[in-house]
């Protein structure tokens, strides 16, 4: 007699699914506050969602559950994983208005700790998804700013603005456009002149074993100091320079703000691309270069189209690894002025505002990921073409 | 300094010049917390008003940050508190803190020894740590003052305080009631592990295992909403932090009006003052400069 | 062509290459070979300025090789080494024109040249040039190192080891490739390798060096009827002398007059392999034939121990 086997359950999407249910039968989707600062009381989806909304939500939600554990095709995978990322992002949109009385400003309705683990398990399954599809690089970036695009589109559309993130953001609005510059240029900027220093200093280390250990060691010394001190530190030279030299103070160099960040973090940025560029350029094959030398071509030359070329995916990945760093560490940079997403994130401490926390550290987030995967597809594209 | 030195330099720094702007005429800054940030803005509107341009450098950062900034030149006003001169200058033991006009005129005379900032006139309010007990439960024992509270106490009235570990263990509690004579047993305490007095006056305003009183700054915007009511400090047991406006003595000089200007504004805010605008921002989420101005033209200060 | 005067290398207090004259006939195939640390790399080395030496000089077609800066002299030199050092990054036809490209030739100039090397090298004309090097097999690469080495037509092709690689089924293929190439394009070449059987089949003259000196520069066969010091003799190998004297000789060289036999050998055969071919048939003489397939004449077992005694 024919055997009916069981269909194979997908692990991950057991994990998933068990989270999943766990999260929409235990926690609470939303958090209704009264105002800003007060604690405020758990909210689940049957208590602002109608039926018919509330039985497809639940339907979507099994069918996502359904599809994590059963459904090996990684293309269905990620369509029903949207649908139910896009499916939570609508309920609790649709939290946002049910629980806000019309033009009351004051209430807070906020995602609760229901609505981030479907959010986080719905994604997960997105990304595994998209994992076992394995795009190429090119593939990757046009996903993510795919995604980008629509939530923005989102966002833009008011859908969200009764949430009190959304709130925060626009008692904020102008400010944030401010800070996410600040916060760009000091992390961006920071790191490209890092690496206008660290390459050369990375070349001269791998020519000169001798100081290789010295300048490792100094910088890794400095790497450990941490950054609010090393913030602090920087104010005292930096505003006698500025007392030195007052067109410099003019010209936005002073103790506190911008100038002591971008230091900072151009210090700290140092470590990762010397030791990168040292280990790159230590792993470009030594025939190559006997060769090339006894081809006949110059230092420079060499240096220019065979070890850089060789050892930049190396480089590349500590370059990728000083970017995500600095923008995480820009948020401290708030502490002494330097603004950025920071500014948020502290202030929202200081008035135990948790949502203007958030407001500030999302971003942070998104753009440290976003750099992160634009990066290594750079890596990634670099590999393929200098194997 | 060698000439290829001194070129290096320059260029150096004219890399780091980023996107702050050049010199204007009146940095106007202030710290991080929403209180500083609001009087802050009141500040700087009445100075545009008059006429005196400015550069908005509110929630610059922490005290240290924003006062070094001050002393060095790269800012030129910010709202600080009487009370914290003590810490500047080492003399926290003194006790003309625990008086308002006194540790004004103490910290004023300091400051303008040791930095050539002057100080401007002072709210009539404090942000000191306070007890604020339920409203009903006031009127029921006629708790107005710390006085009261401490004879309510020893009477055997049914107390319970939420408040922070530092509170409760770094002397703060212990000075309020040898001052006051009362003791607080530690079932009559329920200790929150951060200072956050959201979570204090939260519980007071649920009443979360019978609490009825919190710890609280005295200009919290939580208290109004929560229905709570401050004790008066009437012995003077804590130092006093009245928000005060400093500022460069040089740039006074140049504009002489700002202490004209701001004095009208300080004089009015007094505790309860300060609790409603801070509600509007803290509680009720507002733009810390739309309540500014709004305060400013319902009391007739800008035109 | 070249001359070398007195080349030393010392490092610190040892002497890698001590006082080593020679002269190289142009288009011979010179073979330095000796055991490792015997410092023949080193010497090749400062034929083309990758190592400066310490005193000594040399001098190719009379001019010293310090007259040029190294890079611009290296550029008239071939080099091919053992791990071939192919550029990872760069395509074949992109590996092979390094040196047309740096010396300034035009583009059309330079493609054909690739295609002339791929086709004299067998590899595809059409698929190889678009390859990169680690889509290619090891004998592959080995053939691009040198097809590298020789894209700028240079008179002189310096080589350390570039068989050392291969495995040896590609190792006598390739070597046999040399050797027609070499006939081909009539480059010197001066090849250093630490197989005295390769030295033998590839090399003109063979110098033998131990530790920094050059014991003996001669032809092969001298080296093995006259060696000038016990350590050749060690080096060549005293059990297989006799044959590695047969095989440098080939049948057409020593075939006489005399009645045809029934057996068969090419007269491009060297005498090792048609000793070989009379042992493993058991018979005596055999009849020397042409490529052509006419008779060269006749070699017996007996003239062929003969030759291959010492005498």
């Amino acid at each position: 007699m024919s055997q009916r086997r069981l269909p194979a359950l997908d692990p991950l999407g057991a994990l998933l699914s068990a989270i999943g249910v766990a999260a929409l039968v235990f926690l609470p989707f939303v958090v209704f506050k009264a105002n800003r600062v007060v604690p405020g009381e758990a909210r689940t989806l049957l208590e602002f969602l109608p039926a018919g909304p509330l039985l497809a939500f639940d339907l979507m939600l099994a069918v996502a559950a359904g599809t994590a554990l059963f459904v090996a095709n990684a293309r269905w995978r990620l369509a029903v994983a949207l649908l139910g990322v896009i499916a939570v992002a609508m309920a609790v949109a649709a939290a946002g208005n049910a629980l806000t009385p019309p033009g009351n400003k004051v209430v807070r309705v906020a995602p609760g700790a229901g609505f981030w683990v479907l959010l986080i398990a719905l994604g997960l399954m997105t990304t595994d998804a998209i994992t076992r599809l394995r795009p190429g690089p090119a593939m990757r970036v046009l996903l993510l700013a795919l995604f980008a695009a629509a939530a923005g589109l989102a966002f833009a559309s008011g859908a969200f603005d009764h949430l009190s993130i959304m709130r925060e953001y626009a008692v904020n609005s102008d400010r944030f456009a401010r800070e996410a510059r600040q916060h760009v240029l000091l992390a961006f900027g920071s790191l490209a002149a890092a690496v206008v220093v660290a390459l050369p200093v990375g070349i001269l280390c791998h020519r000169i074993p001798r100081i290789r250990a010295g300048v490792i060691g100094t910088l890794n010394l400095i790497q450990t100091i941490p950054s609010i001190a090393l913030f602090g530190i920087l104010m005292a030279p930096l505003g006698a320079l500025a007392a030195a030299f007052p067109w410099a103070a003019e010209h936005g160099i002073r103790g506190i703000g911008t100038a002591p960040a971008v230091v900072a973090l151009f210090l700290y940025s140092l470590l990762p691309v010397v030791a990168n560029t040292v280990v790159g350029l230590a792993r470009v094959s030594p025939a190559a270069v006997d060769a090339a030398r006894g081809m006949g071509l110059t230092t420079r030359q060499i240096l220019a189209h065979i070890e850089i070329p060789l050892a930049l995916p190396v480089i590349l990945t500590g370059i990728r690894i000083v970017l995500v760093q600095n923008i995480g560490l820009v948020t401290v940079a708030a502490l002494i002025g330097g603004g950025g997403f920071g500014a948020f994130v502290f202030q929202g401490i200081g008035q135990t505002a948790m949502d203007l926390v958030l407001l500030g550290a999302i971003p942070i987030v998104m753009l440290a990921f976003s750099s992160a995967v634009v990066l290594d597809a750079l890596v990634d594209l670099m590999n393929r073409a200098a194997r | 300094m060698s000439k290829p030195l001194k070129s290096v330099i320059v260029v150096a720094l004219l890399a780091l010049g980023g996107l702050t702007p050049s010199q204007a005429t009146v940095v106007v800054s202030s710290k991080l917390s929403s209180e500083s940030v609001m009087i802050g803005q009141m500040i700087r509107l009445l100075l545009n008003a008059a006429g005196i341009s400015t550069v908005d450098r509110t929630a610059l950062g922490a005290t240290p940050v924003v006062r070094k900034a001050l002393i060095a030149g790269e800012i030129d006003l910010y709202t600080e508190y009487t009370g914290n001169a003590g810490f500047f200058f080492n003399r926290t033991s003194d006790p003309a803190w625990k008086d308002l006009r006194q540790g004004y005129e103490l910290g004023s005379r300091l400051d303008y020894e040791a930095n050539h900032i002057v100080w401007l006139t002072p709210a009539n309010a404090s942000n000191a740590w306070a007890l604020a007990v339920r409203k009903d439960v006031a009127r029921i024992n006629h708790l107005r003052t710390m006085s009261d509270f401490a004879r309510w106490v020893s009477g055997g009235g049914k107390v319970v305080l939420a408040c922070s570990a530092e509170f409760a263990n770094a002397g703060t509690l212990r000075s309020l009631e040898k001052t006051y004579g009362f003791r607080l047993r530690s079932e009559q305490l329920i200790v929150l592990a951060g200072g956050e007095t959201s979570a204090t006056i939260g519980a007071a305003a649920a009443r979360t295992n019978g609490t009825n009183t919190a710890m609280v700054y005295g200009t919290d915007g939580g208290i109004v909403a929560a229905d709570l009511q401050v004790l008066d400090d009437d012995r003077h047991d804590q130092p006093v932090y009245a928000p005060v406006p400093t500022i460069r003595e040089a740039v006074l000089r140049a504009n002489p009006r700002i202490a004209q200007i701001v004095a009208p504004l300080m004089a009015g805010l007094d505790t309860a003052t300060l609790q409603a605008l801070n509600a509007r921002v803290q509680v009720n989420g507002e733009s810390a400069a739309a309540v500014a101005e709004d305060y400013l033209r319902s009391r007739r200060l800008l035109p | 062509m070249i001359s070398i005067e007195s080349l030393t290398k010392r490092y610190g207090s040892s002497t890698v290459v001590d006082a080593v004259s020679m002269s190289i006939e142009s288009g011979s195939i010179t073979v330095i070979v000796g055991t490792s640390g015997s410092g023949k790399s080193t010497l090749l080395r400062m034929i083309n300025r990758l190592v400066e030496p310490t005193s000594g000089r040399v001098l190719i077609d009379g001019a010293d090789t310090t007259s040029t800066p190294a890079h611009l002299l290296r550029r008239q030199i071939g080099y091919a080494i053992q791990s071939h050092g192919l550029f990872p990054h760069r395509t074949v036809a992109e590996n092979i024109a390094t040196v047309p490209h740096l010396l300034g030739w035009e583009k059309a100039r330079i493609t054909a040249r690739v295609a002339e090397l791929l086709r004299v090298f067998q590899l595809d004309v059409a698929t190889c040039g678009r390859k990169f090097p680690h889509q290619l097999s090891g004998g592959e690469q080995q053939r691009v190192g040198v097809a590298r080495a020789l894209a700028a037509e240079p008179a002189l092709l310096l080589m350390d080891e570039p068989f050392g690689a291969l495995d040896p089924v590609i190792r006598s293929k390739a070597q046999d490739d040399l050797l027609d190439i070499q006939r081909r394009f009539g480059t010197t070449i001066v090849l250093v390798t630490h197989d005295m059987d390769e030295a033998f089949r590839l090399g003109d003259r063979v110098a033998v060096m131990r530790e920094g000196r050059v014991l003996q520069h001669d032809r092969p066969g001298l080296l093995l009827t006259h060696p000038a010091d016990p350590f050749v003799t060690r080096l060549s190998g005293t059990a297989e002398r006799a044959l590695r004297l047969l095989s440098l000789t080939t049948a057409g060289e020593l075939a006489e007059p005399g009645p045809p036999e029934k057996r068969t050998v090419a007269a491009a055969a060297s005498l090792r392999e048609v000793l070989s071919d009379l042992i493993w048939s058991g018979t005596d003489a055999a009849t020397v034939m042409n490529s052509d397939g006419t008779s060269a004449g006749r070699l017996t077992l007996a003239r062929l121990l003969a030759h291959g005694r010492q005498d």
